[in-house]
C-alpha cells in the first residue's frame, strides 16, 4: 500500500529529474519535473505549463433538485448561474465560517461538477435531505490538467482543432482533442491566461500525449507543484490548510475563517434564497469583517540592509513558503497579524507575502514582516499591497 | 522492629507506581509481592523455553506520560514500540484495515464506504474533542456529590464548569458517549459493519456487556486519548511485554530507595483502634507501617485484608455489590512460523498485518452472539479475538524463525456453567484455535505449545477478583465517585492510615498507572 | 377562518396543547389524521394540574384503579397477585419468598422517592445545563438541593440506579424468577434492550411516576375520550398534515388528500419528531437534521386484542417468568426477529380484553399470532395484533434521548429552529407513556 498515482502517471514519472514527488489527497505528485522548479515557474508566464491537478476531489451532481442543493450548500448564487458557466465559491458552516473553496461547472440544466480541496461528498449527502438529486463522486474517474501562460489559448485550439477566442473567462465548453471527448473549462490556479482540461481517466494518457505533442513547439512545459505555488501568490490565491483552515477541521474558534475575512465577499451573494451560513454571513457583513486577507511586499531595501549587517548578501527563499510568519506595525512592537505564504516572484522581482491582518489596516501602510537572519529575529519592512501582485490583460481577454 | 513510612500490599503496576511515588518523596517504602515476580497481570513469563509470553495484558494503553516523565521511565528501560494497525478479517474473504498513515487508512475505508471514509474524519475529530474533554478527569480524585464539605463541592463546581465549557455540541456528543451501546454510536456515523463490529469490540474488553449494550461508547475514547498523548506513544507494545513495564517501574521505584519484597504475601492488616499499624504476611511475620496502601481490588482489599469489625455495613454491603464478572481469557501460542490469513495470504505489504493487530470481529452480530453466549453462563462459542505477534514487533520474544502468538478472548465468563474444569478450559482453548483456523487456514499445524488461561485461572495466579482484568467492572455506576463504593472514592479507608490504589479505584482499568499516582498523591497530602 | 395556532395530531398531548392555548384565547385548529380517537395509547401518568386546569374530571376522566394490579403465573401453579395495598403484596410474596418479602416494602419506598424526584423533573421542561441567565441556574441549584434534602442514599441511589441495567437492581434486592420478571418488564416497555441493558432501571423508573408506592403498572384512562368533549378547539379529522415553512418561518400546515393549506403563524406537532421535520429538511442546518434522522425510535411493540368468549378473572395478566426470559425474548429481536417467547401483557380494560407483546421488530410476523397465542394458550384466532412501525414513544427513552437530549440535544424545550414551529408530542420531554405532560410543557413555552 503506498500513495496513489494520477491517471498521467505514466508520463508524469519519466520527467522526473529529481524524484521530487509530494502528497495531495492521497495522490502522488511532483514538486517539481526538473530539478529546480524556476524554469517551470517561468513556462507559466512565458509560455505554457502543464499541471497534473487530477488529486482534486469531484463530484458530479444532477437531478430535478441539483441546481437547488448546490445554492443551498455555497455562497454564490447558483440558481442563476448559466449553463457553461463556471462558479468559484467557497461554502460555510452555519456560523458562517468556510468550511473549503472550490468551483462548480454548469455542465447542463440538471448536470454539475463540483471540485473541491477536501473530500466534500458526506457533506454534499448530508445537506440533500429530502432531495430529487443524485450524487456521484467521480474524483478517481475524471482526470484532469491545467495548461496555464501566454500560448496556452494557441496550443489548446490547435489541439482541439477548433477557434476558442470566444470561450470567455469562467466559462466552459465541451471539445475533442485528438477524438477524446473532454470539457475546457478557463479557469485556474494561476491568475494568468489559462484552461482546464477535463477527460475521463481512461483517456488521460493520450490526452497528455496529443497536448505534449501539439504544445512542444510553443514552448509546453510540464510543471509541478512549486512553480504552481509561486504563481498563486503571485496571483492573491488563497490555499486551504495553508492560508485558511477548514472550519470542520478548526481545533479553536480563531483557526476558523469566514469568506469576508478572506477577501471573498465578492463571492457571497446578497440575492439569494436561504443556504448555509446565511445568517451569520449577513450579520459580520453589516458589522464588518474583523480580519482582511491582503498581500504585503518586504521593501528590499530594508532587507538587504538586515543582512548586510551581518556581512552576509541577501538570501531568498527558493520556494515560496508556507508557514505563520508574524507581521508587526510600524513600530515593531505590536504583532497586528500574521502571513501564511510568501516567496520572491521572479516575474515582478518582489518579495511578497499573503498576509491576515486586522480590517482597520489599510493599502499602503507600513508594517514589518519578522524573519530570522543568522539565527537572530530580525523585522524587514513591509508595505500592504492589494491583491492580486499580478493581474495581466490576457488572464480575461 | 523497623518501622517503614508505607507498606504497598500488592506488587502490581499500580502499586509500584505508588510506591515510586511515595519513595520519590523521600519516604520508607516496602512493597509486598505475593508471586514470585511483580507485575500481577503486567508480566512477562517464558512459559515454554525460549518463548516469552506476556502472559495476561499484551499492550500498553493509556500509561500516563506523567508517570513515564516523573520516573524517568526510559532510563529504567522502558521502550514502547508502535502496533500500529489493525486488519479484521471477514467471512467473506474480504478485509478491513485500519493503516497508519492517514490516506492509507481513508483509502482502505473507501473501499467499504465512499460516505464512510469522510465520516472517519469527522468523526476523529469529535472524539479528539471527546478525549480532551475527559482526560483531567483521568486525572482527578473524584468530589464526593453527597458530601458539603468545602472541598468536595469546589470539586463538583469545577466540574460543572469543565463541562459547561465544553459547549453545547460537545456536551452533547460527552453524554451520548456515557450512556449509549458502541453500536448504536456508531450507527450515527457508518455504515460499514465491520467497522462498526471493530471499533465496538474495543469497548467491550474487560466488560460483561455487548456491543448493542448501552454504556459500551464510552471506550471509543481510549485510542483517541492515547493520541492526545501523542509523542508519549501511550498505546503500544513494550519492548520486553508488558513486564517490562512493570519491571520499569519496579527499578524506578528501587532507584528512590523502595525496597520490593517477593514472595511475601500479604494475609491481613493489623488494625487498631481504627488506625492501620502495619501487616501481617501469610508466614506469620510482622511488619509496622504508619501508612499501609493496597493496591489489591477491592473485594481483597475490604473483604480480606480487614476484619468485619473494621468496617461499616453499607460499605461492606456495597462492595459485596461491586461487580467483577470477568469475561476475558487468554490464549498464548507458541509458533514454528507465521500463519497465513486467507485474507491476505502475502501478509501485506513488508508483511505488515503481522506486526500490527488482527481482530476476530467481522460483524456486529458476531461479537453479539459472542455477548449472548456469556450471558446464560457459556464461553462464546465463536469468540472475539484480538491477536498480537510480540515476536514480530520485538524479535527478541521468540527464537528466530519461531513466533508468539498472543490471544485475547471475549467472552469467557468467570462462571461458567459446570465451572472451569481442566476438561472445559481445553475445549474453550480449541474454540478459540478453531476459530482462528477458519480465518487462517492451517494455522493449528503452526502451534508448538498452547496455554489457555481461563477467568479462574487469572483469578488463581494475579488473585484478581472473577478475573476481571480491570479489578472491577467498568460500568457507569461504578465509575469516578462510585468507584468503588459511593463515598470510598477518594483512596482512602474507613481505616485511619489505610489507602486503596489500583484499578479497583478511579480511574480504572488499563495499564495506565493513574489511580496508583493518585492515591500517592492522597498520601502524600494527607502526610503519612 | 383566520387560526392562530395549529396543532397537529389529536393524541393527549395534542390535545392538552391545544386546550391549554384555546384557554389562553387563542384559535386553535387541531388536525387529525385517523377518523376515530385512537384511545390506545391512553396509559400512563396524567399530572394533576392538567387534571385541574382543563377540568377533566368534569368531563368525565377515569382513571382505572385494578386491585390487584397485576397477576403472574408461577412456575408451580398458581398465580402471583399483587395489591394497591403494600401489606397484602407483601403478604403474598412471602408465600413465594420469605426473603423478598422482607425486602419488598423498602424496595417500593426507594423507588417511590426516586419516581418522585423524576416526577418534579417532568413537571417543567428539561433543565437547561447550558443555561447562563439567572433564573434557570437557580431552578437547577434548586433541583439540586431539592434531590440532596431527600438524603445521601437518594443521591447515591440516583447515581448508580439511573445508569444501571433493571436486572442489575432487581438481583440486588430479589431472588424470586417470577417476581423479577414482572417487575424486569417494566424496565423493558417500549425499548430494544433486554433487562440486562443499562438504563433499563431509568424506564422502569420513568414508568413508575405517578403510580401509587408499590404499584409497577401504569394506569389506563379514558383520557383521550374525556378531553375530546371539551369544546374550545376546531377539529379537523381524516386529515394528514404537512407542515410548511419558508425562510425560517413556519407558515402553516399542508393537508395531504387535497393539498389544501392552513395558514397560521404557529405550528405545534404532536407526531414524531423525524416525520414532522422531514418534509421542512431544507430549512434546517444540516446537522440538525442529522440528529433528527438518528433519533432512536425502533419499533419493538405490538399492541391488539384477544377476544374471549367472558371477562378474563384477573386485570393484568403478565407473561414474563424470569429476567433471563426477557433476556431472550430481546435476543430474537437484536437479530431483527419476533420474540421466539415473547413477553405477553394481557390487560382487561372497559370491556376489552388488550395486549402488548415485546419484542416484535418490524420485519415478518408470520408467526407471531401463533406464538402469542401459544404463550396464553388460547386459539391463535383469537389473537389480533397490528405490530408498531416505529416505536409508540416517538424516540426510545435510552439515557442518550431524555431530558436536555429529547428530542434533539439541545432542542428540548418544544422551539424548534423554524420559528413559529413547535413539537409538543411524546418524542419531546417528558417523554412517552405520560399522556399530556409534554403537552402542558409545550403550551407553557408557547406562552
Amino acid at each position: 500500500m503506498s500513495l496513489r498515482t494520477t491517471p498521467f502517471h505514466s508520463r508524469t514519472a519519466p520527467l522526473s529529474e529529481g524524484q521530487a514527488w509530494r502528497r495531495w489527497a492521497g495522490y502522488v505528485v511532483a514538486s517539481s519535473y526538473e530539478l529546480s522548479h524556476d524554469r517551470e515557474y517561468h513556462a507559466i508566464r512565458n509560455s505554457a505549463a502543464l499541471f497534473d491537478v487530477s488529486p482534486l476531489y469531484k463530484y458530479l451532481i444532477t437531478g430535478r433538485d441539483a441546481r437547488r442543493l448546490l445554492d443551498h450548500v455555497v455562497t454564490r448564487n447558483v440558481a442563476k448561474a448559466k449553463v457553461g458557466q463556471v462558479l468559484y465559491t467557497p461554502w460555510c458552516d452555519t456560523d458562517g465560517k468556510q468550511i473549503d473553496d472550490g468551483t462548480i461547472s454548469v455542465l447542463d440544466e440538471q448536470t454539475f461538477r463540483m471540485t473541491s480541496a477536501d473530500p466534500t461528498l458526506r457533506w454534499l449527502h448530508l445537506n440533500a435531505s429530502g432531495l430529487d438529486v443524485q450524487i456521484a463522486d467521480v474524483s478517481d474517474t475524471t482526470a484532469a490538467v491545467s495548461l496555464q501562460g501566454p500560448s496556452a489559448r494557441e496550443i489548446l485550439q490547435l489541439a482541439a482543432e477548433r477557434d476558442l477566442g470566444a470561450l470567455k473567462y469562467f466559462r466552459l465548453t465541451s471539445a475533442k482533442i485528438r477524438g477524446i471527448p473532454v470539457t475546457i473549462s478557463r479557469t485556474g490556479y494561476t491568475g494568468d491566461l489559462g484552461f482546464e482540461v477535463w477527460v475521463d481517466s481512461g483517456r488521460a494518457v493520450a490526452l497528455w500525449d496529443a497536448l505534449i505533442e501539439t504544445g512542444t513547439p510553443y514552448g509546453i512545459t510540464p510543471a509541478g507543484m512549486l512553480a504552481l505555488d509561486v504563481a498563486r501568490i503571485e496571483a492573491g490565491l488563497l490555499l486551504i490548510e495553508v492560508d485558511y483552515f477548514s472550519s470542520r477541521h478548526a481545533l479553536i474558534e480563531s483557526q476558523k475563517s469566514s469568506p469576508l475575512e478572506l477577501g471573498l465577499a465578492w463571492t457571497v451573494a446578497t440575492d439569494k434564497e436561504r443556504y448555509n451560513g446565511q445568517a451569520a454571513l449577513d450579520a459580520e457583513r453589516s458589522r464588518g469583517p474583523e480580519w482582511q486577507f491582503t498581500g504585503l511586499t518586504v521593501d528590499w531595501d530594508s532587507l538587504e540592509q538586515l543582512y548586510a549587517d551581518v556581512g552576509l548578501p541577501p538570501r531568498l527563499p527558493t520556494q515560496a513558503w508556507r508557514a505563520s510568519v508574524p507581521i508587526y506595525d510600524r513600530g515593531g512592537r505590536k504583532q497586528i497579524g500574521y502571513a501564511t505564504s510568501g516567496g520572491w516572484s521572479p516575474l515582478l522581482k518582489q518579495y511578497m507575502a499573503l498576509a491576515h491582518l486586522g480590517s482597520e489596516h489599510k493599502p499602503g501602510t507600513d508594517v514589518r514582516m519578522e524573519l530570522t537572519v543568522e539565527h537572530r529575529r530580525k523585522q524587514a519592512k513591509a508595505v500592504l499591497t492589494p491583491l492580486p501582485f499580478f493581474n495581466p490583460e490576457r488572464k480575461r481577454a | 522492629m523497623k518501622q517503614y513510612d508505607a507498606i504497598i500490599i500488592g506488587g502490581g503496576h499500580n502499586g509500584l507506581v505508588t510506591a515510586a511515588y511515595l519513595a520519590r518523596a523521600g519516604k520508607s517504602v516496602l512493597v509486598l509481592e505475593r508471586r514470585p515476580r511483580v507485575g500481577g497481570a503486567a508480566v512477562t513469563e517464558e512459559i515454554f523455553p525460549g518463548f516469552k509470553f506476556s502472559m495476561f495484558s499484551y499492550v500498553v494503553s493509556l500509561l500516563r506520560p506523567e508517570i513515564i516523565r516523573d520516573l524517568d521511565l526510559p532510563r529504567h528501560g522502558l521502550h514502547i514500540l508502535p502496533l500500529e494497525s489493525t486488519v479484521t478479517p471477514m467471512e467473506n474473504g474480504n478485509y478491513l484495515a485500519a493503516w497508519a498513515d492517514h490516506d492509507e487508512s481513508r483509502r482502505e475505508l473507501y473501499r467499504h464506504s465512499p460516505r464512510d471514509a469522510e465520516a472517519y474524519d469527522e468523526y476523529g475529530h469529535l472524539m479528539h474533542f471527546m478525549a480532551r474533554a475527559v482526560k483531567p478527569i483521568l486525572s482527578m480524585v473524584p468530589p464526593d456529590p453527597t458530601s458539603f464539605a468545602p472541598g468536595d463541592l469546589a470539586g463538583l463546581l469545577k466540574l460543572g464548569r469543565h463541562f459547561r465549557g465544553l459547549g453545547g455540541e460537545r456536551l452533547h456528543a460527552l453524554v451520548k458517549l456515557m450512556t449509549m451501546s458502541s453500536a448504536d454510536f456508531l450507527d450515527e456515523w457508518f455504515e460499514t459493519d465491520v467497522l462498526k463490529a471493530t471499533k465496538s469490540a474495543s469497548g467491550i474488553i474487560g466488560t460483561f456487556l455487548g456491543p448493542r449494550s448501552p454504556g459500551t461508547a464510552y471506550v471509543l475514547l481510549h485510542h483517541y486519548m492515547g493520541e492526545l498523548d501523542g509523542v508519549f506513544r501511550a498505546w503500544g507494545f513494550a519492548k520486553g511485554g508488558t513486564g517490562a513495564v512493570s519491571e520499569a517501574i519496579a527499578s524506578a521505584a528501587r532507584s528512590f530507595g523502595a525496597e520490593i519484597r517477593c514472595n511475601a504475601g500479604v494475609s491481613k492488616v493489623m488494625v487498631k483502634n481504627g488506625r492501620a499499624l502495619g501487616v501481617a504476611l501469610e508466614n506469620g511475620d510482622e511488619l509496622r507501617a504508619s501508612t499501609v496502601v493496597s493496591s489489591l481490588d477491592p473485594r481483597r482489599t475490604f473483604l480480606q485484608l480487614l476484619e468485619r469489625g473494621d468496617l461499616p455495613d453499607d460499605l461492606i454491603g456495597d462492595i459485596h455489590r461491586f461487580k467483577f464478572r470477568g469475561s476475558s481469557g487468554k490464549v498464548n501460542l507458541a509458533l514454528s512460523g507465521l500463519p497465513k490469513f486467507a485474507c491476505m495470504p502475502d501478509g501485506g505489504p513488508g508483511g505488515r498485518l503481522h506486526r500490527g493487530a488482527v481482530s476476530i470481529s467481522p460483524s456486529l452480530d458476531y461479537v453479539e452472539r459472542a455477548y449472548d453466549d456469556a450471558k446464560y453462563g457459556e464461553f462464546s462459542r465463536r469468540p472475539y479475538m484480538d491477536i498480537v505477534f510480540p515476536s514480530m514487533i520485538d524479535p527478541g520474544m521468540a527464537p528466530p524463525g519461531k513466533h508468539v502468538m498472543s490471544i485475547f478472548v471475549q467472552y469467557a465468563p468467570y462462571t461458567q456453567n459446570g465451572g472451569w474444569t481442566d476438561a472445559r478450559r481445553e475445549e474453550f482453548g480449541d474454540a478459540v484455535v478453531n476459530t482462528v483456523e477458519q480465518f487462517a487456514p492451517g494455522f493449528k499445524s503452526l502451534i508448538l505449545h498452547r496455554q489457555v488461561i481461563t477467568p479462574l485461572d487469572i483469578e488463581r495466579i494475579t488473585g484478581l477478583s472473577e478475573g476481571n482484568i480491570f479489578a472491577g467492572e467498568l460500568a457507569l455506576h461504578q465509575l469516578f465517585f462510585l468507584r468503588p463504593a459511593p463515598g470510598w472514592a477518594k483512596f482512602t479507608t474507613p481505616v485511619r492510615g489505610f489507602y486503596q490504589a489500583g484499578s479497583g479505584t478511579h480511574p480504572g482499568g488499563g495499564i495506565m498507572g493513574a489511580s496508583g499516582r493518585l492515591a500517592a498523591m492522597t498520601i502524600l497530602k494527607n502526610g503519612t | 377562518m383566520k387560526y392562530d395556532a395549529i396543532v397537529i395530531g389529536a393524541g393527549a398531548n395534542g390535545l392538552v396543547t391545544a386546550h391549554y392555548l384555546a384557554r389562553a384565547g387563542k384559535r386553535v385548529c387541531v388536525v387529525e389524521q385517523r377518523d376515530v380517537p385512537d384511545t390506545s395509547a391512553d396509559i400512563g401518568w396524567i399530572p394533576d394540574v392538567v387534571i385541574r386546569d382543563l377540568g377533566l374530571s368534569g368531563a368525565g376522566l377515569r382513571i382505572a384503579e385494578p386491585d390487584p394490579w397485576i397477576t403472574a403465573p408461577l412456575p408451580a401453579g398458581g398465580t402471583l397477585e399483587l395489591s394497591r395495598d403494600l401489606r397484602r403484596s407483601t403478604e403474598a410474596i412471602r408465600r413465594i419468598s420469605p426473603k423478598d418479602a422482607e425486602q419488598w416494602p423498602e424496595f417500593c419506598g426507594r423507588m417511590h422517592t426516586l419516581a418522585g424526584v423524576l416526577q418534579r423533573l417532568y413537571l417543567a421542561p428539561a433543565p437547561d445545563i447550558e443555561a447562563t441567565d439567572a433564573r434557570e441556574l437557580s431552578r437547577i441549584a434548586g433541583l439540586g438541593l431539592y434531590v440532596r434534602r431527600l438524603g445521601k442514599q437518594t443521591v447515591i441511589d440516583l447515581a448508580r440506579i439511573l445508569p444501571m441495567s433493571i436486572a442489575e437492581l432487581l438481583d440486588d434486592w430479589f431472588e424470586n424468577d417470577t417476581l423479577k420478571g414482572l417487575l424486569g418488564a417494566l424496565g423493558i416497555w417500549h425499548l430494544k434492550q433486554g433487562p440486562r441493558a443499562g438504563g433499563t432501571a431509568f424506564n422502569f423508573l420513568h414508568h413508575h411516576v405517578g403510580s401509587r408506592l408499590g404499584v409497577f403498572r401504569p394506569a389506563r384512562s379514558n383520557m383521550t375520550q374525556a378531553l375530546s368533549t371539551i369544546s374550545g378547539v376546531e377539529m379537523r379529522r381524516g386529515a394528514h398534515a404537512t407542515v410548511l415553512a419558508k425562510n425560517g418561518r413556519a407558515t402553516g400546515v399542508m393537508l395531504d388528500q387535497d393539498g389544501e393549506t392552513i395558514a397560521a403563524p404557529l405550528v405545534i406537532s404532536s407526531a414524531p419528531p423525524r416525520a414532522t421535520l422531514e418534509p421542512v429538511a431544507l430549512e434546517l442546518d444540516p446537522e440538525f437534521a442529522r440528529a433528527v434522522r438518528n433519533i432512536k425510535a425502533r419499533a419493538v411493540v405490538a399492541r391488539g386484542s384477544l377476544s374471549v368468549g367472558s371477562p378474563p378473572p384477573y386485570s393484568t395478566l403478565c407473561i414474563a417468568p424470569s429476567l433471563d426470559y426477557l433476556e431472550h425474548a430481546y435476543d430474537d429481536a437484536k437479530y431483527g426477529h419476533d420474540s421466539a417467547a415473547p413477553y405477553v401483557e394481557v390487560q382487561r380494560t372497559d370491556g376489552r380484553v388488550e395486549l402488548h407483546v415485546q419484542y416484535v421488530p418490524p420485519g415478518q410476523h408470520e408467526k407471531l399470532a401463533a406464538t402469542v397465542a401459544q404463550v396464553l394458550q388460547v386459539q391463535p384466532s383469537q389473537v389480533q395484533l397490528q405490530p408498531a412501525e416505529e416505536s409508540l414513544y416517538h424516540g426510545e427513552l435510552t439515557l442518550d434521548q431524555i431530558l436536555f437530549m429529547r428530542p434533539v440535544p439541545g432542542w428540548s424545550r418544544y422551539r424548534m429552529p423554524i420559528e413559529g414551529l413547535y413539537l409538543c408530542g411524546s418524542g419531546t420531554h417528558p417523554g412517552g407513556g405520560l399522556p399530556g405532560a409534554a403537552g402542558r410543557n409545550a403550551a407553557r413555552a408557547i406562552l
